[in-house]
């Protein structure tokens, strides 16, 4: 009897050790391990948001995609019909597929990326219906960009499983969202009813509006590369800015690439030129020059200077693109002819450091954060670095450097009367992946020169495009009044440290000149024809000025253009 | 003795047991004695009704789940159904935005003789005044609509690969191909 009850109190007791084990020690791993048993466990993937232009238009989109899918051990029986299928169907290459397919020791191999959905779909009904096996897909969300090339420098584009340039990278963050989960109880693929169910929702990404107008842009593309290939320029560029708002309606580089189809295109073609280069600007940087000397009161734009031929500098002798004996040019006459030497002349007037403190106010130096990574500052020498020689020549646009958007920002600050707005290529407000927030919401202005000063600016650069006197009327718009400065620059070779006998041809200005609505820059690098600022890019910009006003409904002023005196 | 006789009893002795006052009394207060009724309830119904509302509640709560095993299929169906309609939509909007392409448009539009106009002008109706150029459009304005083909990358580039009879491939070598049995009938691209 004792024995017996000796028996089952030990047996109790473990059963009692096993349930203390079970409950006490560590429930969560059993109750867990039990669980895993049959709860699946998805991912709820977040869409990634769309880019789109000004009016809602779509630059970059994404569509749910799948991959295709084989494991090697079950297709190597039929290896050669599956590839021919695949082949025929997804457009994939024969040969890469068909060794895919036989890899061995391999149960997992990737045999198309980025499927649109609905085309995987139809793929695998018919595969299956072929009696073809071993083929499975996988979410893989096709990113695509409607215009093809258009924006496409700025946009940038999504590799096979990261953002590589562009808007794509820097706000990659921004665009993507955050994946849920969701976490059920299931038998045999079948979620079960009142079972145990945790959904953790998706966090879509957000749409990336920019200030683009897709057309715009498109149209300005197109002229720019009618303007480099007629040249035979290396490359160029285009900038069309909302003078009052300092929104970029257009930023067009060329060469540039389908970003639907980036692999296509040299790695050098896939970044945006207007942002990530620099160069010497050339005369239209006189522009900040003579509005600077007018706004510190030191000239006007009736001022007469004595312009020799030549002028004897310490290092160097300065000419001017012409020959010429002396001429009694006014201020208005030196910027209507693009005088290197007049221009020296009138900026021996400003106070030491006063030049440089304009420079930095008109934004030169400082990248214009509008969201592009890797941005080029520009060069704008400061200290031991700005010699009086040195000044010299960046009275003129040489021995500095900038990008596109800085040189037309600081246009546009004659043609906002004076004030510097910041250039903003995203509408609203969005933060980059470093945490930056750009956009329109933060664009920031500040007083450069005086509205007399810029007033004064604008009439003298209206003479530039005067059939009689100036350098550019190829930059005229008809019935409009321009106002708008050329620029022929000598090119520095990183190479051999020097000027290596190209050019960098541009144009800036603005229109209407008495109420500007937009401003324009244009750049062409090392054209072989020839040509300068005003012959190359003049026309150019006639061009995208007088599409840009008839799209926004600009009407002309109807004012009478300047008349400055030019000579004395 | 008193103690042993009953209350009926002593009610009894001070009851005239004769004469009017007795018939008086009898007929004022005729006790009865009545029998027990003793009823039973049939118990047939009540076990029908709760085995039948037991079999009810297991039958129920069996169809219920079986209802939700089958709702839990439709549900897996319609949001396979939902996801396949979506995705088919999101093909369909962006075939719609290649489609306005503004590329492809203006393909379309030169094809017809559009040009884009190089300028613009304004008519006043109420000033009776037209400002701006107002002349014919010309073909000066639109730009080339193709450029030069892309400068592609060497790796871009690569040798074609022949196949020659008995199945061996050898790259950067030209000439007949003679499909092995891989290629046979495949139609898949040679390069």
């Amino acid at each position: 009897m004792r024995v017996g009850f000796l028996v089952i109190a030990a047996v109790l007791s473990v059963f009692g050790g096993r349930l203390l084990q079970l409950q006490g020690v560590d429930p969560g791993q059993y109750a867990a391990m039990a669980a895993a048993e049959n709860t699946v466990e998805i991912v709820l993937p977040a869409e990634r948001g769309d880019i789109l232009d000004r009016r809602g238009e779509p630059l970059a989109a994404s569509v749910e995609g799948l991959m295709v899918v084989g494991d090697p051990s079950e297709t190597g029986a039929q290896a050669p019909e599956i590839a021919t299928f695949l082949a025929q169907r997804l457009g994939v290459d024969y040969f890469e597929t068909l060794s895919r397919l036989r890899k061995k020791d391999s149960k997992f191999q990737y045999l198309a990326r980025r499927v649109p959905s609905t085309l995987a779909t139809d793929v695998m009904a018919e595969a299956e219906a072929a009696g073809l096996e071993g083929l499975s897909t996988r979410r893989d969300p096709v990113r695509t960009y409607p215009a093809d090339d258009v924006a496409a420098n700025l946009i940038g584009f999504v590799g096979t499983d990261e953002a590589l340039g562009g808007f794509e990278r820097t706000f990659d963050t921004y665009l993507s969202g955050k994946d849920g989960t969701a976490r059920y109880e299931a038998d045999a693929g079948t979620r079960i009813p009142l079972g145990d169910n945790t959904t953790v929702e998706a966090v879509d990404g957000k749409d990336l509006r920019t200030t683009i107008d897709r057309e715009l842009q498109w149209y300005t593309q197109g002229v720019v590369r009618q303007a480099v290939l007629e040249a035979g320029g290396e490359s160029g560029l285009a900038a069309i800015m909302d003078t009052r708002t300092g929104e970029v309606l257009a930023l067009a580089d060329y060469p540039t690439y389908d970003a639907n189809k980036p692999g296509d295109y040299p790695r050098r073609d896939r970044g945006a030129r207007s942002l990530n280069d620099h160069y010497e600007p050339g005369s239209v940087e006189k522009v900040l020059t003579l509005s600077a000397l007018v706004d510190a009161g030191k000239v006007t734009a009736r001022t007469r200077l004595r312009v020799p031929g030549e002028l004897e500098r310490q290092d160097r002798t300065i000419h001017d693109y012409f020959e010429h004996g002396l001429l009694r040019m006014t201020l208005a006459g030196v910027m209507a002819k693009s005088s290197n030497i007049g221009t020296v002349l009138a900026a021996d007037r400003f106070d030491p450091g006063q030049l440089r403190s304009y420079l930095t106010k008109f934004g030169l130096g400082t990248p214009t954060g509008v969201g592009i990574g890797a941005e080029a500052p520009g060069l704008l020498p400061s200290g031991p670095a700005w010699t009086s020689q040195t000044a010299d020549r960046i009275a003129f646009g040489q021995s500095l450097s900038v990008n596109a958007l800085q040189m037309t920002a600081a246009v546009n600050t004659i043609a906002n009367g004076g004030r510097y707005v910041s250039p903003s290529l995203v509408s609203g407000s969005a933060t980059m992946d470093d945490g930056t927030v750009v956009g329109t919401d933060t664009s920031r202005t500040r007083r450069v020169v005086s509205e007399d000063a810029a007033t004064q600016t604008m009439r003298m650069m209206e003479r530039v495009i005067d059939p009689e006197v100036g350098v550019a009327p190829g930059a005229a718009v008809p019935g409009y009044r321009v106002a708008g400065k050329t620029g022929t620059a000598q090119r520095a070779s990183s190479a051999c440290g020097c000027y290596d006998g190209t050019f960098t041809v541009s144009f800036g200005g603005f229109a209407p000149a008495d109420d500007p609505r937009f401003t324009i820059y244009v750049a062409v690098q090392a054209p072989r024809n020839g040509g300068g600022g005003g012959s190359v890019a003049g026309p150019v910009f006639s061009k995208l000025m007088a599409y840009t006003l008839e799209r926004y409904g600009v009407r002309p002023t109807g004012t009478r253009p300047s008349q400055l005196p030019t000579t004395w | 003795m008193n103690a042993s006789r009953g209350p009926a009893r002593v009610l009894r002795d001070r009851v005239p047991t004769f004469g009017p006052e007795f018939a008086r009394v009898v007929q004022r207060t005729r006790l009865t004695v009545v029998p027990r009724r003793r009823i039973r309830a049939p118990r047939m119904p009540f076990v029908t009704l709760v085995s039948a509302v037991l079999l009810g509640g297991v039958v129920g709560l069996l169809m219920f789940n079986t209802q939700m095993q089958q709702a839990s299929f439709a549900a897996k169906e319609l949001e396979e159904q939902a996801h396949n309609l979506g995705a088919r939509e999101q093909t369909l909007r962006n075939d719609l935005q290649e489609l306005r392409n503004p590329q492809r448009i203006a393909l379309a539009a030169v094809e017809q003789g559009l040009v884009i106009p190089g300028g613009s002008c304004t008519v006043d109706l109420a000033e009776r005044r037209v400002s701006g150029s107002c002349v014919p459009a010309t073909s000066d304005s639109t730009p080339p609509l193709e450029g030069p083909a892309p400068r592609k990358p060497p790796a871009l580039s690569p040798p074609d690969r022949v196949v020659v009879a008995g199945g061996q491939a050898a790259p950067g070598r030209h000439g007949t191909t003679r499909p092995g049995r891989d290629v046979a009938g495949s139609g898949a691209r040679t390069r």
